[in-house]
C-alpha cells in the first residue's frame, strides 16, 4: 500500500514539473508555407535632371520586368501606390506600402549629362521597416540604360534571394530561317531576355552548339563550311573566327571550354569511332580522354574543373557518365528508363541538366551528380539542349513544335519546373548557351 | 463433507503461516540499502536549491551590480539630447570601373567571311558602382518628450537601536531659557513575543519558485539580433529597466494554452511565410524569437536565435522570409486568449521547409 502511494505521489510530481516545464516560451513549428511571388513595388525612378525622366520610366520598366520574369516576384501597379515617390533623399512611408501588401520596395533615381547616365537605387524590406543592404550608385553611358537596369534588378534579385541574379548576361545560340527542309542557320547573340540582337556570322553554312568561354568573350561552336563538322572559336567583340582542330579526316564537334578558359574539351570522331579528347585553346595536339568502341560525346566540365559529366552509349543506350577531368574510368550516373543527353553541369555544382527521351517525349531535367533525385521539369514533342543561367537557378533550352511547320524556339524554366515560359526571339532559334554575367 | 473443510483449513493455514512466518526461514535477511541522511533546516535547503541554477540558461545575462545610493540627492538634468550630427561618409567605391578596351590591334571582321553583314560589337561602355552614402536629409530622430524628474528626498536616517524608545527632539525656534540639545531618535531592537524556532515554522511542501526550463536543443551560433520596427524600443527598455532591478518576469499562470490555440497561431504565420522552393534558403531551418504584446502584435524584435544548413547568405534569406510572415501576418495582433498571455508573451518559432523543399 505504502508503495502504491509513494507511486502515485511520485506521478503527480512527474505530472506537476511537465506542467511547470511548459511555462517557457510558446514553441511553434511550421513545416508548410506557400509557394507564391513576393509582391514588390518599383515606382518610376526619379529624374534628377533634365531629359531623364524617359529614361527614369524605361529603366523602372526593365527591372520590373527582370524581377517579375523569375516568376518569384510579383509588381504592384503603378496605380495602386498610395504614396508617389518624388524624391530619392525623401524617407520611405513604411505604412502605405504596407497597405498595399507591398513586401519590398524598390526607390531609384536617374541623371543624365551629356552622354553619361547616373543611376542610384535603394531596395526597402517594408514590413521589417527597414533598407536591405547599401544604396548603390552605377555610371555609364545612355547607350547601355538597358545594361544598367539589369545591375539594378540583379543587385535586388541578390538582396531578396540571397543568390546572384542572372539579368546582366547574354545568350549565343543558332538563329533560323526558312523551313524545315531548308533551314538557314546563323549563331546570334542577344540580351538575357532577347533585347539587343546581333547576328555573328552568315547563313552560308550550317552552325551548331555554340558555348561561351568562362570571361564571355569568345564562343565556340561548330560550323560545316569545310564541309565536316569542325570546331571554331570565335571572338565575340571582333567576330574574328579560327578552326580549332583541323586535322585531315577526322570531325570534331560538341565544344566546351574548360571552367579557367585555357583549353577546350570536344568530340572527335577518327576512323569512325567518337571519344572526347581535351586541348588547349592555343592551338596543339589533343589529349584523349575516353577510349571506347562506343560514341562518346557532350562533355561538359564541373564548375571546380575536376570532372566532366558526358553521354556514351557504351551500355547500348545513350546513357550519362561521369569521369576524372584527366580522363579516367567512367562512372554511369543515369539509370532510369530512356536515352539521357547534352548533360551540362550547373554554375552552383549541385546539379547536372540533362535532355531525356522516354516513350516518345522529351524532356529537360535536373539530377544530382551522383545521378540521384532524378526530376523532369519540361514534357513535349522535342526539347532539347539545356544551358544553365550563370547562378544556376534558371535553365534555357530549345523547344520544337511538331509537323512540317513547326519551328524552333527558346524557352526556359526555373529549377523548381515553375514559370515556363517562352523567350522573346524574333525567327526560330536553337541551341542556347548562357553567358557569364557581364 | 467435513474433509473438505479440514482440506482447505490446513491449507488456508499453511498459505498465512507461510506469508507471516515463511520469510523467516531464509538463512540471510535480504539485503537492504542504507543511505546516509543528514537533516537540515529549511534555510539550508533553500539556500541550495537557490544555488541549483541550470548551467544552461536561455539569455547569457550578467547580473547588474547593484547601484550605490548615495545620500545626497542625484543632480538629474532634463536637458534634452542634442540631435546628432550625421557625417557624410566617403563613397566607397565597389567596383573598379572596367577599362576600355584596347582594340587597337583588332582589325575591322574580314567581310568575305562573313556575307551577312555581321556587325562589330560596340565595346562595353564605361561603367562604375559606387556605394551611395547614407542619407543626410534623412529624417532627423525627433527628441523625444522626457519628464523632468524631481530631486528624490533623501530616506529618514535609520533609527538608532537603544534599549529605551525616544523621540528625537529638535531645537525649538522660540527662544527659552532651557536649552536642550538636539538628540536623536532611538527604539530598543526588534524583538518578537515568543520564540519561534524552525520546527514550529510551517514548511512549504512545494518549492516557491521553479528552475528555468532548460534550454532545446541545439546551437545558437550566430544570434544576430534584427529590428523591425521601432514599436520594440518601449518593451526593451521596460526590460533593461527590469533586468537591472533584478526583476524575474512573472512566472506564467493558469492553464497552458491548448493544441488548438498553438495551431491557431501556427497557420496564421504559415499563411505568410514565402518559401522559395528553388533557393539555398529552402535548405536552412532557422528559430526566431520574439515577444508579443497584449493584443497578440509583436512588441519586440525579431531575433535569429539558431539556424540549421546553408552559408550565411542563405540563412539570412531565410530569417528575412521568417520575419517577414511574422510581421506581414500579425495584422491588428495574432488571436490567442488573453487570460493566458504568460503563456505567449514570449513566442519561439521554428521555420523548417524539409517537407517543400525540391527532392
Amino acid at each position: 500500500m505504502m508503495r502504491l502511494l509513494a507511486s502515485l505521489l511520485m506521478g503527480l510530481m512527474v505530472l506537476g514539473s511537465m506542467a511547470m516545464a511548459q511555462s517557457g516560451p510558446l514553441r511553434i513549428e511550421i513545416t508548410d508555407g506557400v509557394v507564391e511571388p513576393l509582391p514588390y513595388a518599383v515606382p518610376d525612378f526619379v529624374a534628377e535632371s533634365t531629359g531623364a525622366s524617359q529614361l527614369a520610366g524605361d529603366l523602372s520598366r526593365v527591372i520590373a520586368e527582370d524581377l517579375s520574369g523569375t516568376g518569384l516576384f510579383r509588381e504592384i501597379p503603378e496605380k495602386a501606390h498610395i504614396s508617389k515617390i518624388t524624391n530619392f533623399s525623401s524617407p520611405v512611408q513604411f505604412a502605405d506600402w504596407k497597405a498595399i501588401n507591398a513586401q519590398a520596395l524598390i526607390t531609384g533615381a536617374v541623371s543624365v549629362s551629356g552622354n553619361n547616365l547616373e543611376v542610384k537605387f535603394r531596395v526597402y524590406d517594408v514590413f521589417a521597416g527597414q533598407e536591405l543592404g547599401n544604396g548603390l550608385r552605377f555610371k555609364g553611358t545612355t547607350d547601355g540604360w538597358r545594361r544598367m537596369a539589369h545591375k539594378v534588378a540583379d543587385a535586388v534579385y541578390s538582396r531578396i534571394t540571397g543568390e546572384g541574379g542572372y539579368f546582366d548576361s547574354r545568350v549565343v545560340f543558332v538563329s533560323e530561317t526558312g523551313p524545315k527542309n531548308d533551314r538557314r542557320k546563323r549563331l546570334a547573340i542577344m540580351d538575357y531576355d532577347g533585347a539587343n540582337l546581333q547576328y555573328l556570322t552568315d547563313s552560308n553554312a550550317i552552325v551548331l552548339a555554340p558555348r561561351f568561354s568562362p570571361t564571355g568573350d569568345k564562343v565556340l561552336y561548330t560550323s560545316y563550311e569545310t564541309g565536316f563538322p569542325r570546331v571554331f572559336v570565335l571572338d565575340v567583340g571582333s567576330v574574328r573566327k579560327n578552326v580549332l582542330q583541323d586535322q585531315e579526316g577526322t570531325m570534331s564537334f560538341a565544344p566546351r571550354f574548360a571552367p579557367d578558359g585555357k583549353s577546350v574539351v570536344m568530340s572527335i570522331t577518327q576512323n569512325g569511332n567518337t571519344d572526347i579528347f581535351s586541348m588547349p585553346i592555343n592551338g596543339g595536339n589533343p589529349r584523349r580522354l575516353t577510349s571506347s568502341p562506343a560514341i562518346d560525346t557532350a562533355p561538359s566540365y564541373s564548375p571546380d574543373g575536376k570532372q566532366i559529366v558526358f553521354e556514351s552509349d557504351r551500355s547500348g543506350n545513350q546513357q550519362l557518365y561521369v569521369m576524372p577531368a584527366g580522363g579516367g574510368e567512367p562512372k554511369r550516373i543515369s539509370f532510369g528508363q530512356g536515352r539521357y543527353g547534352t548533360p551540362v553541369w550547373s554554375p552552383r555544382g549541385d546539379l547536372i541538366a540533362f535532355t531525356k527521351q522516354n516513350k516518345g517525349r522529351f524532356h529537360i531535367g535536373v539530377m544530382r551528380t551522383d545521378g540521384s533525385e532524378e526530376r523532369l521539369l519540361t514534357a513535349s514533342f522535342l526539347d532539347e539542349g539545356p544551358t544553365w543561367a550563370p547562378n544556376g537557378r534558371v535553365i534555357m533550352f530549345t523547344r520544337e513544335t511538331q509537323g512540317a511547320d513547326g519551328s524552333a524556339a527558346l524557352y526556359s524554366v526555373d529549377v523548381s519546373g515553375r514559370n515556363l515560359k517562352k523567350v522573346k526571339v524574333q525567327g526560330g532559334a536553337s541551341d542556347p548557351a548562357w553567358s557569364p554575367l557581364q | 463433507m467435513h474433509i473438505g473443510h479440514y482440506i482447505s483449513g490446513v491449507a488456508h493455514a499453511g498459505v498465512i503461516g507461510w506469508a507471516l512466518w515463511g520469510g523467516s526461514f531464509r538463512d540471510d535477511p535480504p539485503p537492504f540499502e542504507v543511505s546516509g541522511v543528514s537533516v537540515v533546516t529549511t534555510e539550508e535547503f533553500e539556500r541550495a536549491l537557490a544555488a541549483e541554477v541550470s548551467p544552461s540558461t536561455a539569455t547569457e545575462v550578467e547580473v547588474p551590480v547593484a547601484p550605490t545610493l548615495s545620500d545626497d540627492a542625484p543632480d538629474l538634468s532634463s536637458e534634452v539630447d542634442d540631435t546628432p550630427e550625421l557625417q557624410t561618409p566617403d563613397s566607397a567605391s565597389v567596383e573598379e570601373p572596367d577599362s576600355q578596351p584596347d582594340l587597337s590591334d583588332i582589325t575591322a571582321p574580314q567581310p568575305a567571311e562573313v556575307t551577312d553583314s555581321a556587325p562589330t560589337l560596340s565595346p562595353p561602355g564605361e561603367e562604375m558602382a559606387v556605394l551611395i552614402p547614407r542619407d543626410t536629409t534623412r529624417p532627423m530622430v525627433r527628441p523625444s518628450d522626457r519628464v523632468a524628474p524631481e530631486p528624490v528626498a533623501p530616506p529618514p536616517p535609520d533609527t538608532k537601536i537603544d534599549d529605551v524608545l525616544k523621540e528625537a527632539t529638535k531645537p525649538d525656534d522660540t527662544p527659552s531659557d532651557n536649552i536642550e540639545e538636539p538628540e536623536e531618535a532611538t527604539a530598543p531592537e526588534e524583538a518578537a513575543a515568543e520564540i519561534v524556532t524552525e520546527a514550529k515554522e510551517q514548511v512549504a511542501l512545494a518549492p516557491k519558485a521553479s528552475l528555468r526550463p532548460v534550454l532545446r536543443p541545439g546551437s545558437r551560433p550566430t544570434a544576430r539580433p534584427q529590428t523591425n520596427s521601432g514599436s520594440s524600443a518601449s518593451s526593451s527598455t521596460d526590460a533593461a529597466v527590469a533586468a537591472a532591478l533584478g526583476e524575474e518576469p512573472a512566472a506564467p499562470s493558469g492553464p497552458p494554452l491548448t493544441q488548438g490555440e498553438k495551431d491557431s497561431m501556427r497557420v496564421a504565420v504559415q499563411n505568410c511565410w514565402v518559401v522559395d522552393v528553388g533557393g539555398q534558403s529552402s535548405n536552412v531551418t532557422v528559430t526566431v524569437r520574439f515577444n508579443l504584446d497584449r493584443e497578440g502584435k509583436v512588441s519586440s524584435a525579431v531575433e535569429l536565435l539558431s539556424s540549421e544548413g546553408g552559408d550565411e547568405r542563405a540563412v539570412d534569406t531565410a530569417f528575412q522570409s521568417a520575419r517577414r510572415a511574422i510581421l506581414r501576418c500579425q495584422k491588428g495582433g495574432y488571436k490567442l486568449p488573453i487570460e493566458k498571455y504568460d503563456h505567449w508573451r514570449e513566442v519561439e518559432i521554428t521555420f523548417n521547409p524539409e517537407k517543400m523543399r525540391l527532392k
